[in-house]
């Protein structure tokens, strides 16, 4: 149409102030979440020395067993795990700061000589891509729910949703995961009984393998979606009521504008609330990974965490957790970047914490 | 004078003025012709009117003024114009006739969309936030003018201009400004600018000046009187404080709970009220230059939906002059002159 | 002449205040009706006494140690054993009953522990914005925003913290970030609403408004917000005997169902059937309960959600 981009409008007033105010803003956040991920690094290192049973000196002592003397097992075992196990505190720390800043993991114990980062490496898509699927689809549906019992909020129906969405949202994550794998793959075996993939399938862009992919992650993916679907539907119906009430969509109908324009107007401010919880469902994902892949007997980061633990294989575990923290924090700083683009009201004030 | 406007002033009282009246200034042909008009809503206690039986004349040409306290129906008759009454109230009866329009009440859907904000221009009591906050103003007013099907938007966007200008803003930075940018004055005057910007000849301001200063308050009613006279437009504005209405408005009409106890010609309501609200109205005003004392406010509180006598007049339980007489029955229109009003002591006191 | 139409103003002074009291009953009553009125309410508010009981008094009712019966395993609900029996033949209702005092009380704890750490935070957070507002709230974003399970499933590597108080602890100390925003974002609202500047005005102490004003306000909304956090500990504690990262000197539901899923593959087969579900639905029951009621004190304090029935 003519007027799509049609007569030319003064640039916005805020001209490139606030592009410079928001480039001050990410260097801000930024060095906040490198602060808070160097804090759970640290956290971590800690922790991992009071873990029971130093598993450095596990090896070292087994290595000793088998004939080497004291200095071939310590470096040994330095090689294996990229530091001496019996230096001072402070020199391994700093190791293991460098380390990390290398996105050197360490190595593994149950496996041994693995390197962390490859494990973790291989385990992440599995959960990232399910988890990805889940929010979107939780999305998805949600909102759409949530517009619906917005709009006809009068009705017995709508209460009817509302109070579904609000005790699926309720529940455990795990209480979703039992009853999808009990319904669905015993009571009526339609899905496969966990694992990501069937081992008969040969890997590759064949058919077959992605087929049994996609059919071994379906219900999990049906995990995800329900686990997340109760709360964007309640925050999105709350978003709509509370615009619709607002006094310029009252003026915009009072002014003429056509329905759809006025459609659009109430889902661009509907949707700024929508955007901060996307941050901590992207959180409260990985937490739900861990039971869902319990469950399901899916390799993903969740799966791994808690099999290291079994094997005590703990660089492993801390590799996972580093990770899990990390995506999430920078996903919380993205969300808090991306707010400013999205509405205007934030970029003026400067300074303004969230 | 005319025979007619002479007939019509000796007559007994009728609840019906007469078609055309000698006005001061103008041909004084109504451009908004409200006739009984009654707007409920429903209530734990059943449907409850909040405008009863209103008959009102918007005279071509001229500002009127609509005054009452909060709670005595007058911005839902102000949205009745636009055929925008809020669920769940609705028009019970009555039709609400403008000229070039016909009758709103009948109309829905898309010519209803058509008349508002193209033919009728609204302004909003709360201007504060009846923008949308994301967009800029500039990008609002393309939204007006796509909606209404204007071909030339760059025309529209001259004239938005213009209009902004002439209400002394930097129209460019007004344009790409977002409404948190804006004062509330300029949000006032951003406001009266589309309600105007399709060239609407009838105009209705709900409550302009409140939420602003003194200062600003004084601006912008003289940028409305200027809007007003150089547009020839056909202005009401609504307005609790009965200072601005003085100031500004050619007819003044006064409600109280839901309807109009009295309305004629500015000065001379002013200068000789009739229904004793109106007298009230006036005596609890303040003068500037004046003892404070001699101010006084109404015994009572305005009453709400529910809290109004089922029988006779209105005001009655706060009314100074009533009398058995008023409990019986509400009080019909009476007129005098250019004056009409609705109350039996006045009445009697009248003739 | 009606007394009911016509404005209470014109009532002489002995009359008006009977009429205010009138309708401050009439008031009350109402919102009691309006609490009391759908069955569900009615419902969720006895499933809760009815879990609270069972925690308390549930455990007397039996030994220490359940026995164990080899010779029915995996039994159907019968009149002996409504619930049915698990993989040891022991009474699937008593572990339940026995098991439900841990699960109760260390969500208990963790209420507790939340409500204090996160009303004091919120509150301090709301009322010295400037002072202690933004760090306060730098560390609540911190603890809401690291996802909680897997810092739990960590930190149960190096210390297992299975004890109902231990866990309780734990659990309220990760937890308190929600109550904290939410707190602190009713006291900001306070302040908008001239509540606090008016005390202040009246030169009040702080710590006096704080208590005396702000927190009788925001009680009902901290106590919608603590209904929900009850839900979310049950889950969190559950779940971690669930995956079997914590260990467990006595049973609780969280270990039923590890072992149901993981030991006894009740998950895989048709038998045993109750052995799986009890735990499930005893956790949806006071899910469901406590949403609902959390609801309800919603609308209570919250007129704008009532609806003309």
């Amino acid at each position: 149409m003519a007027g799509r981009t049609g007569p030319v409008l003064p640039a916005t007033t805020q001209g490139t102030e606030w592009q410079v105010n928001l480039a001050r803003k990410l260097a801000a956040k930024l060095v906040t979440g490198l602060i808070m991920i160097w804090v759970v690094a640290t956290a971590t290192f800690f922790l991992v020395l009071e873990m029971p049973g130093n598993p450095a000196l596990t090896v070292e002592a087994n290595d000793m067993s088998h004939g080497m003397s004291p200095q071939q097992a310590a470096s040994a075992t330095a090689a294996m795990f990229g530091f001496v196990p019996k230096q001072p505190l402070a020199d391994q720390y700093r190791h293991y700061i460098w380390q990390l800043l290398h996105f050197n993991l360490g190595v593994s114990i149950a496996q041994e000589g693995t390197p962390v980062s490859h494990i973790v490496a291989s385990a992440a898509p599995w959960t990232v891509i399910l988890a990805v699927f889940g929010i979107i689809f939780s999305f998805l549906i949600g909102v759409c729910l949530g517009v619906l019992t917005a709009i006809r909020r009068t009705t017995r129906l709508a209460d009817g949703m509302t109070l579904l969405g609000a005790i699926i949202n309720g529940l455990p994550v795990y209480l979703i995961a039992i009853l999808l794998f009990y319904v669905f793959t015993t009571i009526w075996a339609i899905f496969p009984q966990g694992g990501n993939v069937s081992v008969l399938e040969n890997p590759g862009w064949n058919a077959g393998y992605i087929g049994s992919i996609i059919t071994h992650a379906i219900l999990p993916v049906a995990c995800y979606t329900l686990a997340g679907v109760g709360a964007w539907q309640l925050t999105t119906k709350s978003s709509v009521i509370s615009v619709l009430g607002d006094d310029f969509i009252l003026a915009a109908e009072l002014r003429g504008l056509r329905p759809l324009t006025v459609a659009r107007y109430v889902a661009r401010n509907a949707m700024l609330p929508l955007f901060t919880i996307l941050a901590i469902s992207l959180g409260l994902m990985f937490g739900g990974a861990v039971f869902i892949e319990d469950v399901f007997n899916y390799p993903g980061l969740g799966q791994l965490m808690i099999s290291s633990i079994t094997t005590k294989d703990f660089p492993v575990l801390d590799g996972a957790f580093l990770l899990i923290i990390v995506a999430v924090i920078a996903a919380n700083i993205l969300a808090d970047l991306a707010y400013p683009l999205i509405d205007p009201r934030i970029r003026s004030a400067a300074g303004a914490s969230s | 004078m005319t025979a007619g406007a002479e007939a019509a002033r000796s007559e007994p009282a009728r609840s019906e003025p007469a078609p055309a009246r000698a006005s001061e200034h103008l041909d004084g042909s109504a451009a908004v012709r409200v006739r009984d008009l009654t707007v409920a809503f429903p209530t734990p206690d059943g449907p409850l009117p909040a405008v009863s039986s209103v008959s009102l004349d918007l005279v071509r040409g001229q500002i009127t003024g609509l005054v009452g306290e909060s709670g005595s129906g007058k911005s839902t008759l102000a949205l009745t114009l636009l055929n925008a009454v809020s669920d769940p109230g609705r028009v019970t009866s009555g039709s609400v006739t403008i000229d070039g329009v016909g009758d709103v009440l009948a109309l829905h859907g898309k010519s209803l969309r058509r008349v508002r904000g193209a033919s009728i221009g609204y302004v909003f009591q709360a201007s504060q936030n009846s923008l949308n906050p994301l967009k800029p103003v500039g990008k609002q007013v393309l939204d007006l003018g796509r909606s209404h099907g204007v071909a030339d938007l760059r025309g529209l966007l001259r004239e938005a201009r213009s209009l902004l200008d002439d209400m002394g803003m930097n129209a460019e930075r007004v344009l790409a400004s977002y409404q948190h940018e804006l004062s509330g004055g300029m949000r006032q005057r951003v406001g009266i600018a589309l309600a105007l910007v399709l060239n609407a000849h009838l105009v209705i301001l709900d409550e302009p000046t409140t939420a602003l200063d003194m200062l600003t308050q004084a601006s912008v009613l003289e940028i409305i009187r200027k809007v007003h006279a150089r547009r020839h437009l056909t202005t009401l504005i609504i307005s609790h404080d009965i200072g601005v209405i003085g100031d500004l408005a050619d007819r003044i009409a006064v409600m109280y709970a839901g309807r109009i106890v009295e309305d004629g010609p500015t000065r001379q309501v002013l200068a000789s009220p009739r229904h004793p609200y109106t007298r009230g109205l006036l005596t609890a005003m303040p003068r500037i230059a004046g003892d404070i004392g001699q101010a006084q406010p109404l015994p009572g509180r305005p009453p709400d939906l529910t809290s109004i006598p089922r029988a006779g007049c209105v005001f009655r339980p706060r009314c100074p002059l009533a009398t058995d007489a008023c409990g019986q029955a509400e009080p019909p229109v009476t007129e005098r002159g250019d004056q009409r009003f609705a109350c039996f002591v006045a009445a009697g006191e009248a003739s | 002449m009606s007394t009911s139409s016509i404005s209470s103003i014109a009532l002489p002074p002995e009359q008006l205040h009977e009429a205010l009291q009138r309708s401050r009953r009439q008031r009350a009553t109402r919102r009691w009706r309006l609490f009391v009125s759908t069955p569900g309410r009615i419902a969720a508010s006895v499933i809760i006494v009815f879990f609270t009981l069972m925690a308390i008094i549930g455990p007397y009712l039996y030994p220490k140690n359940l026995p164990i019966n080899p010779h029915d395993i995996y039994g159907a609900p019968s009149l002996a054993h409504p619930l049915g029996t698990d993989f040891e033949g022991t009474d699937v209702l008593a572990l339940l009953v026995t098991g439900s005092r841990y699960v109760l009380f260390a969500a208990a704890v963790a209420a507790v522990i939340t409500l204090g750490i996160g009303t004091l935070a919120g509150l301090a957070a709301g009322y010295y914005p400037r002072l202690a507002g933004s760090a306060i709230m730098r560390v609540a974003d911190f603890v809401l925003a690291i996802p909680g399970f897997p810092v739990l499933i960590v930190l149960a590597t190096i210390w297992q913290f299975g004890s109902p108080v231990a866990m309780g602890f734990v659990m309220g100390v990760f937890g308190w970030g929600g109550i904290a925003r939410a707190v602190r974002a009713q006291t900001m609202s306070l302040r908008e609403r001239g509540f606090i500047e008016a005390a202040r005005g009246l030169g009040l102490p702080g710590r006096r408004i704080i208590f005396a004003e702000v927190l009788p306000n925001i009680a009902p909304y901290i106590g919608m917000n603590l209904m929900l956090a009850v839900t979310a500990f049950i889950y969190t504690e559950v779940g971690l005997f669930f995956i079997g990262v914590v260990s467990y000197t006595t049973s609780n539901w969280g270990v039923m169902l590890n072992q149901a899923v993981f030991q006894a593959g009740a998950a895989t087969s048709t038998r045993g059937l109750s052995y799986l579900l009890s735990p499930l639905i005893c956790i949806l029951l006071i899910t469901i309960s406590l949403v609902t009621l959390s609801g309800a004190v919603d609308e209570f304090f919250n007129p704008r959600l009532r609806r003309i029935r």
